[in-house]
């Protein structure tokens, strides 16, 4: 008297032994950790750009900045907002710098992060005075700001990416090449930040060509970044999306990330270059949150597999 | 047991600072405040002799009685006897039932293994290396301590154990794990775990003392001719330190749910900033060419 | 425990678990060590560390198997064909150890011309009568005993008597609570030795007569073969045949084995000559009385062995003595004494006990004039143990009921037929912890009657817990334990104790001045439990409650004292030292004579007692009945001649220059009486135990391989199969089960006659570590809960397959009775069998849910029977027949009855000193 397998039983069939899970537990890092990401590449690869160009080429560059180091501070609130929503208790997010511990690369990238946030604010402040700020004294310390925001806004782009390939996460672990990806990513959205900035200004042309320049080139080892970070997480990556996700990451990644904005920057007039920016946009999100989802992926994953293939106790699997 | 606890000597424990400030202005100056270090005392630790284990879940539930834990629902996994599932910030302890009967094909006889599982207290634990606020410490019997006031639930930790053995309590947002019941070592008394072990599967004791015994066990258990014992994370690898709570096993790591080769992910980091560094110069260089090239400063 | 009481004298477990320490093997069987007491395995497993083998015979690969060298499966209920082979094994393969059985068991005896053994009648003894399905046996007209017993008690001791007083007498050693391991130390027809000159009894020690009791024993057991043994039990001869050998190599002089057994054996209507086997078989081997050996009875819960020993059981008075029924020759203290007490052997103080009983529960009323009062105890007209009585219940024979800590409604057999019984009811008081099945089955019983049909009026009186409260508990090794009160219960809540008390001080009340003989046992029952002074915790605050009784006082009731002698440093009676004070002319009082010596002193609690010294037994620790004795018939522990058998297992000896026996134990024995006395003819009493007869409480001082009529279903075990069995009787083909088991049939308890062609499937029920019996103390508890959650069903992976059954999935389990749904725990621990020519699965189901509580489930016990072994009215619990299939049942499911409560929940800022350290101070870097 076989009775038909009810629907309770092909929900209940369950994990048996412990080979087949993940040993590690992801820190339900989601959608804030992504948005924080990005918000810090926005706002370091901006005022690196415009730093780098102001230092290089004040007459060009500096009109620019009452623009560039407010919308750079904006995007650094942003993002430490994220920090400080993602922690389990935020009303303790101050207990972060009661250590100075560079050993840990969170606790580095909190002092680097907070310290980048100083000349961020001053300049911003300083662009936004009505008066056009003079004097050779004045224009020393400006310029040393600067200098030390840049050297800031590298180690803060890059911090994340050692963050994340020195835990024990499958996925993060192998990314050998995580902090190279992002800092380089940063530049090159700046690049593009930047673009937009000039065209929409309708400042003077003569930093559209080196920006367009910049930004293609940098797309350029974008590509070769983007390809070292997939040859090393390539096996867990796929275990957690699976051909198609894989295919579809890459249209993201390299269509939308690279190529298609790679021919855009070219475009005069703001709309092209905006396109442009959005799709590098939707590139580097696509990356960061495969990035950031994978363990998590693959903690479920494997428990997914094993209710699909519902295996019994090892002793009912060899019966 | 009772009859082998190695007790640890009696010491009083500090006192807590004093409150002098309201109570919000005192949760923003506590952290900052900084008590007496206590002396060093010599490392303690877990020997879990797994063969001994019996499988009664006393360690779990003694841990949860003395350090008030939740449980954590009742759900029915079918893994075995194991409805724990794991190690967790509200399971500090985990008995694990592994069924190995014939046609698993492994040539043993039928057995049924049982391990309480717990957290390794590594030598060089990258969760207190990971921990940005510091809440992870060492304290004075060497074991790897949460400091539960200090925690901020970054989860950082969380990413950084290779053993998988904290998570963030969905209570108070914190991370928690095993204390080795550091308020009890304070007061001379055993852990609540290995206190309530009736067979002595889980011992207690200064380090050294519980490698020379799990080292003889394993000697007496080879000449019984129970070849597959030995002992995991008794001496460091080259990927990673020796445990201060370690466990004898008669099989493959991964059959209790270790990892084989645990690997302590900061032996990446020098080379990972490197890299970081490298190809953010070269960005750079690239973006000052450019501008340069692009007839920028003519 | 008729099994051990009949083999040695006493019915409790012979040595201290500690002892397992000191074994060389242990066999576990019928007894989940490791998860029923998970503390006490300890010791197994120190032998285990010395190199000692454990055994695991059992019909599932538990956690105890998981511990165990080896692991034989079983089909459960066929132990005695187990046991039998391992006795067939050691007599033909002569390994049993001579000088042991030939001075210390009654081997060499021989018995009446008319005994007809198994053999001779196809599966039966002689002096049956029945239908071979329910009947009895009449040990005397079935010539069970020895040759050449004198005359008068040829005679029928029963002249006269009522159809009650035998039935009485046919059921003498029944307990209520069917549980655990029975009482009377003593059960049984007297006649067979009692009155007969021990020495004059004819004798062979050549061991060659055909009706010397070895002999019978050969013939007996010869066809319990391997082969025939790995018919029946379904494990291979080989198997076997390397348990047999372990026993073997493990046992004589220098060697000792234990057995540990527990419920595997008792709840069977078998189970009580499963122990007999055991006892035969270590008697053979020469184990009994000697460290590291004996039998390990592994009692229930707490204090079962001092609630059968003080005696809670309708049936028998404190101390095993029996309970007089309502039959002239029970009228009378003389003719009870008759019939009760043994003229030889430890039993012949009988007298002198029941009337110190006497006086202690009737002070200075009970005089020499009325008999001390003898009449004024109850008579028991029927059998009042539980299951005949709820059985009575349920067909509204019983009006009001008291439940004290027991849950019937979750754990007994047939706990549906219980719950019908409690509905019957016009009124029922629950003391308990919690609000349990019984308290709650009016309204909660997810297939009982809507609430508004149910008649019955419940009150919930709340208990206090054991460290609410102080008291004594009396645990598997016969040892007292004191605990005093921790704390005051909360609200409302007293112990049993006040209940019990306060309810006995209103009834006296009640009833005072009246003349009505009937009132008088009321009236006149000693009552005096005041408190001297107000109770103090152990903090040294007062006690909220003032009016708690001083159970110390009770204490030394049951100890015992002289009526009639003053203690100076007291002031009040002088208490006595031990029951060899006691006294049959009521100048002493004596609540429990062999708990008598526990309080030997003014101020001297020896079951408080807590001091650990350099002797093994540690005889400062608590005080174990009879005398502090803890490994008993410990002479046997030393040769004949008084030498120990080895220097390895010396416990007690014959110092010749001192005159006495030393050791590390007190000798339970006479300490002065020397190897090689006799006795003189016509000795009674003690008097006609040699001195190398170590079973003093047998009446030839023997320990009894073959039981000359005192066991109701034979003197010699032999497998018969469960009631409910899909298998027929392999080894007595035209015998299928018991012929003596008593059936309650009828539409809530119908049985599935074996062998049954419908319910093809064997089930066995067990415990869990996580869960306690029907699960009030554990399935109200979060911690307890979440680590099992959920009812399951183990079975094997064949039989899953073949009914479509996925692990983790739902499986319906079907018996006779009704039907539960349970999670499947597919797994290998359990395996098919091969049985004569069928292959038959076994499925085990744990008992520890029902409706009430924080997690919920269906109740094994909604499945079992109700039928009753002729000893002790033992269920069987453990082997019945059953069908399963994939699913889940019909019908309405039960719900929790208390929210699921993540309790307790750490507070989120804990302050910890921890938190004032400096990070990093210690950091060993990597
Ligand atoms: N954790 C926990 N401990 C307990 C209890 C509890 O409920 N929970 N209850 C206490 C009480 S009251 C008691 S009485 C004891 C009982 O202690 P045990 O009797 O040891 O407990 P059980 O699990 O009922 O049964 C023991 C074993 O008998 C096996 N068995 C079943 N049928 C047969 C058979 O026919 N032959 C043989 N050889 N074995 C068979 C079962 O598979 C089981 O492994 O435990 C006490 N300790
Ligand atoms: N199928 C199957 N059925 C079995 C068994 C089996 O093996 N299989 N085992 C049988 C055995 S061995 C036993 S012992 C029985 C046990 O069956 P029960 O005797 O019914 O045991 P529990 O279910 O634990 O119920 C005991 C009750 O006492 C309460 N209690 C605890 N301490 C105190 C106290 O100090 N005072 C008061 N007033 N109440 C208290 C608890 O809350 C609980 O409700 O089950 C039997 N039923
Ligand atoms: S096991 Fe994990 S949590 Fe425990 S000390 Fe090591 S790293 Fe930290
Ligand atoms: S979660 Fe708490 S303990 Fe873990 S790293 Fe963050 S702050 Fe440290
Ligand atoms: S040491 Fe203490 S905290 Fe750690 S597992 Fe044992 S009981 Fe729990
Ligand atoms: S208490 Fe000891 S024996 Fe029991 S499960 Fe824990 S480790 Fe095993
Ligand atoms: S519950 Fe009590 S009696 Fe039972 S094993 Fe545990 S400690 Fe022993
Ligand atoms: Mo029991």
């Amino acid at each position: 008297m076989t009775a038909p397998m009810n629907m309770d039983q092909t929900q209940q069939a369950t994990v048996v032994g412990y080979e087949s899970r993940p040993v590690t537990k992801p820190p339900n890092w989601h959608g804030l950790v992504t948005l924080d990401m990005v918000l810090n590449n926005l706002s370091t690869g901006l005022f690196l750009v415009a730093a780098v160009g102001e230092l290089l080429d004040p007459v060009a560059f500096g009109p620019l900045a009452p623009l560039v180091y407010p919308l750079a501070l904006l995007f650094l609130l942003g993002d430490l907002a994220c920090l400080v929503l993602d922690l389990g208790d935020p009303k303790r997010f101050h207990h972060m710098l009661r250590v100075w511990k560079p050993s840990s690369p969170m606790s580095l990238g909190t002092w680097v992060l907070s310290a980048y946030a100083v000349p961020v604010t001053l300049l911003a402040a300083g662009s936004l005075l009505p008066f056009a700020i003079g004097g050779v004294g004045l224009d020393l310390v400006r310029r040393a700001l600067l200098a030390v925001g840049a050297v800031l806004a590298v180690a803060a782009a890059a911090y994340k990416g050692v963050l994340f390939s020195t835990t024990a996460q499958r996925g993060w672990e192998e990314a050998r090449w995580m902090g190279g990806y992002l800092i380089n990513s940063a530049l090159g959205l700046g690049a593009a930040e930047m673009l937009l900035l000039a065209t929409l200004s309708g400042h003077e042309a003569a930093m559209l060509d080196p920006l367009r320049l910049a930004a293609r080139l940098l797309l350029g080892l974008n590509l070769i970044a983007i390809m070292l970070l997939a040859k090393d997480v390539r096996g867990p990556l796929s275990a957690a999306r699976g051909p198609d996700g894989i295919a579809s990451l890459a249209l993201l990644a390299i269509g939308a990330g690279v190529i298609l904005p790679f021919v855009l920057v070219g475009a005069h007039g703001p709309v092209g270059v905006a396109v442009a920016l959005g799709s590098m946009l939707v590139g580097a999100v696509a990356v960061r949150s495969a990035i950031v989802q994978m363990p998590h992926r693959l903690a479920e994953g494997g428990r997914v597999d094993e209710r699909m293939s519902g295996r019994a106790n090892p002793g009912a699997a060899s019966a | 047991m009772a009859t082998s606890e190695l007790e640890v000597t009696r010491r009083p424990a500090a006192a807590d600072p004093p409150r002098r400030l309201p109570i919000l202005a005192e949760r923003v100056v506590a952290p900052f405040r900084r008590g007496t270090p206590p002396e060093p005392r010599p490392a303690t630790g877990f020997y879990t002799d797994t063969t001994v284990c019996i499988g009664c879940k006393a360690c779990e539930v003694a841990c949860k009685q003395w350090n008030q834990l939740p449980a954590d629902g009742f759900a029915w996994t079918g893994n075995s006897y194991d409805n724990t599932g794991g190690l967790s910030a509200t399971s500090w302890r985990q008995v694990k039932f592994i069924e190995q009967f014939d046609g698993d094909g492994a040539g043993h006889p039928d057995r049924w293994l049982m391990m309480s599982d717990v957290c390794k207290h590594c030598v060089a634990a990258p969760c207190q290396h990971a921990c940005p606020t510091g809440a992870i410490i060492y304290n004075e019997f060497g074991n790897v301590y949460i400091q539960p006031d200090i925690c901020n639930g970054c989860a950082y930790c969380i990413a950084a154990c290779p053993f998988g053995v904290i998570t963030r309590a969905t209570i108070d947002g914190h991370a928690h794990k095993c204390t080795l019941c550091f308020d009890r070592q304070r007061d001379g008394l055993v852990p609540a775990c290995a206190k309530a072990c009736p067979t002595a599967s889980i011992q207690f004791g200064p380090v050294d003392e519980l490698l020379e015994r799990a080292r003889s066990r394993v000697e007496e258990l080879h000449r019984r001719g129970e070849t597959d014992a030995y002992l995991y994370g008794d001496r460091p690898g080259p990927t990673y330190s020796s445990l201060n709570s370690f466990y004898l096993l008669v099989d493959r790591p991964s059959v209790y749910g270790l990892p084989e080769t645990p690997v302590n992910p900061w032996l990446h980091m020098k080379g990972d900033y490197l890299r970081a560094l490298v190809s953010g110069l070269l960005s750079l260089a690239v973006l000052v060419a450019a501008l340069l090239l692009g007839g920028a400063h003519r | 425990m008729p099994g051990l009481g009949t083999s040695f004298g006493r019915g409790a477990a012979t040595n201290y678990q500690q002892d397992l320490a000191h074994s060389d093997c242990i066999l576990f069987m019928g007894s989940n060590m490791a998860e029923a007491h998970p503390v006490a395995f300890r010791y197994p497993m120190m032998a285990k560390a010395r190199g000692a083998t454990l055994i695991h015979v059992d019909p599932r690969f538990s956690r105890t198997s998981a511990l165990c060298d080896v692991h034989v499966q079983i089909r459960a209920g066929s132990d005695i064909a187990f046991l039998g082979g391992l006795i067939n094994h050691v007599l033909t393969h002569d390994r049993w150890f001579k000088e042991y059985v030939l001075h210390y068991t009654n081997a060499s005896d021989i018995v009446m011309e008319g005994f007809r053994d198994t053999e001779d009648l196809d599966g039966l003894f002689s002096g049956y009568s029945g239908d071979g399905r329910t009947g009895h046996y009449d040990a005397r007209h079935g010539h069970w005993s020895y040759a050449h017993t004198p005359e008068e008690a040829e005679e029928d001791p029963w002249t006269g008597s009522t159809p009650m007083y035998r039935m009485h007498r046919q059921e003498l050693g029944m307990h209520g609570h069917a549980l655990d391991l029975g009482p009377s130390a003593h059960a049984g027809t007297r006649q067979a030795t009692t009155a007969c000159d021990i020495e004059e009894r004819p004798r062979d020690p050549t061991l060659q007569d055909d009706r010397c009791v070895f002999q019978i024993l050969k013939r007996h057991f010869a066809r319990y073969t391997p082969e025939l043994v790995s018919e029946v039990c379904g494990c291979t001869a080989e198997e076997f045949v390397r348990v047999a050998e372990l026993l073997c190599a493990n046992s004589g002089p220098e060697r000792t084995t234990a057995i540990c057994y527990a419920l595997g054996w008792t709840q069977h209507t078998t189970g009580v000559q499963m122990i007999r086997a055991a006892g035969i078989l270590q008697l053979l081997l020469g184990n009994m009385g000697r460290p590291g050996g004996g039998i390990m009875a592994m009692r229930g819960h707490s204090t079962i062995q001092g609630s059968t020993d003080v005696s809670t059981l309708y049936d028998s008075l404190p101390g095993y003595l029996p309970q007089p029924c309502a039959d002239e020759r029970h009228e009378r203290l003389d003719t009870y004494v008759e019939d009760e007490g043994q003229v030889t052997g430890g039993w012949s103080r009988f007298r002198q006990y029941i009337v110190s009983l006497l006086k202690a529960w009737y002070g200075d009323a009970a005089t020499p004039a009325n008999d001390f009062g003898f009449g004024w105890l109850p008579r028991p007209d029927a059998d009042y143990s539980q299951l005949p009585y709820f059985d009575r219940m349920a067909k509204g024979g019983v009006k009001g009921y008291f439940l004290f800590g027991q849950n019937p409604a979750g754990g007994g057999p047939n706990a549906r037929l219980h719950r019908a019984g409690l509905r019957n009811l016009d009124w029922l008081v629950v003391v308990d912890w919690f609000e349990i099945e019984s308290a709650v089955f009016w309204r909660d019983d997810p297939e009982g009657p809507p609430a508004s049909e149910i008649k019955t009026e419940v009150f919930f009186l709340p208990a206090a817990s054991s460290p609410e409260k102080e008291g004594s508990l009396t645990n598997t090794q016969r040892m007292l334990q004191w605990h005093d009160k921790a704390l005051d219960p909360a609200g409302d809540s007293r112990s049993d104790a006040w209940y019990l008390y306060h309810l006995g001080k209103r009834l006296k009340q009640l009833y005072a001045g009246s003349t009505d003989p009937r009132d008088q046992p009321l009236l006149n029952l000693t009552w005096g439990y005041e408190r001297e002074h107000p109770e103090q915790l152990p903090d040294g605050t007062p006690s909220r409650i003032t009016d708690e009784p001083d159970l110390e006082k009770v204490l030394m009731e049951i100890n015992g004292y002289c009526t009639d002698e003053i203690d100076p440093r007291s002031g009040r009676p002088r208490l006595v030292s031990g029951y060899d004070e006691l006294a049959d002319d009521g100048s002493t009082a004596c609540g429990c004579w062999i708990y008598s010596g526990v309080y030997p002193e003014p101020g001297r609690n020896r079951a408080r007692e807590r001091k650990l010294g350099s002797n093994p037994l540690q005889p400062d620790w608590g005080w174990a009945w009879p005398a502090n004795k803890r490994v008993l018939y410990n002479r046997a522990s030393a040769a004949p001649d008084g030498r120990p058998w080895s220097e390895r297992k010396k416990l007690v000896w014959w110092d010749a220059r001192a005159g006495r026996w030393v050791g590390d134990d007190v000798p339970d024995f006479d300490v002065h009486r020397p190897p090689d006395y006799r006795p003189p003819p016509g000795a009674t009493g003690t008097d006609v135990i040699a001195g190398d007869q170590p079973f003093i409480m047998k009446p030839d001082g023997v320990g009894w391989l073959f039981a000359p009529g005192t066991v109701r279903d034979g003197p010699l075990p032999a497998h018969y199969e469960p009631v409910e069995s899909p298998v027929k009787n392999l080894v007595y083909p035209r015998q299928t089960t018991n012929p003596t088991v008593r059936y309650f049939e009828g539409p809530l308890n119908r049985i599935a006659h074996t062998p049954t062609w419908d319910f093809p499937v064997v089930a066995t029920t067990y415990r869990l570590t996580e869960h306690y019996l029907s699960g009030p103390m554990s399935r109200f508890n979060s911690w307890l809960n979440e680590l099992q959650p959920e009812m399951f069903v183990e079975l094997g992976p064949e039989l899953a397959e073949e009914h479509g059954i996925v692990h983790g999935g739902w499986v319906t389990v079907e018996t006779a009775r009704h039907r539960i749904e349970a999670r499947a725990m597919v797994t290998r621990r359990l395996r098919p069998m091969r049985i004569g020519d069928r292959v038959i699965h076994q499925i085990g189901l744990p008992f520890h849910w029902a409706f009430s509580g924080e997690v919920v489930g269906d109740n094994a016990n909604d499945l079992t029977a109700i039928v009753a072994d002729p000893n002790v009215s033992m269920h069987e619990v453990k082997a019945f027949a059953c069908r399963v299939r994939a699913g889940r049942r019909d019908g309405a499911k039960p719900k929790p009855t208390l929210r699921e409560a993540l309790w307790p929940a750490r507070s989120p800022m804990p302050d910890t000193p921890a938190a004032a350290q400096p990070e990093g101070r210690f950091v060993r870097g990597d």
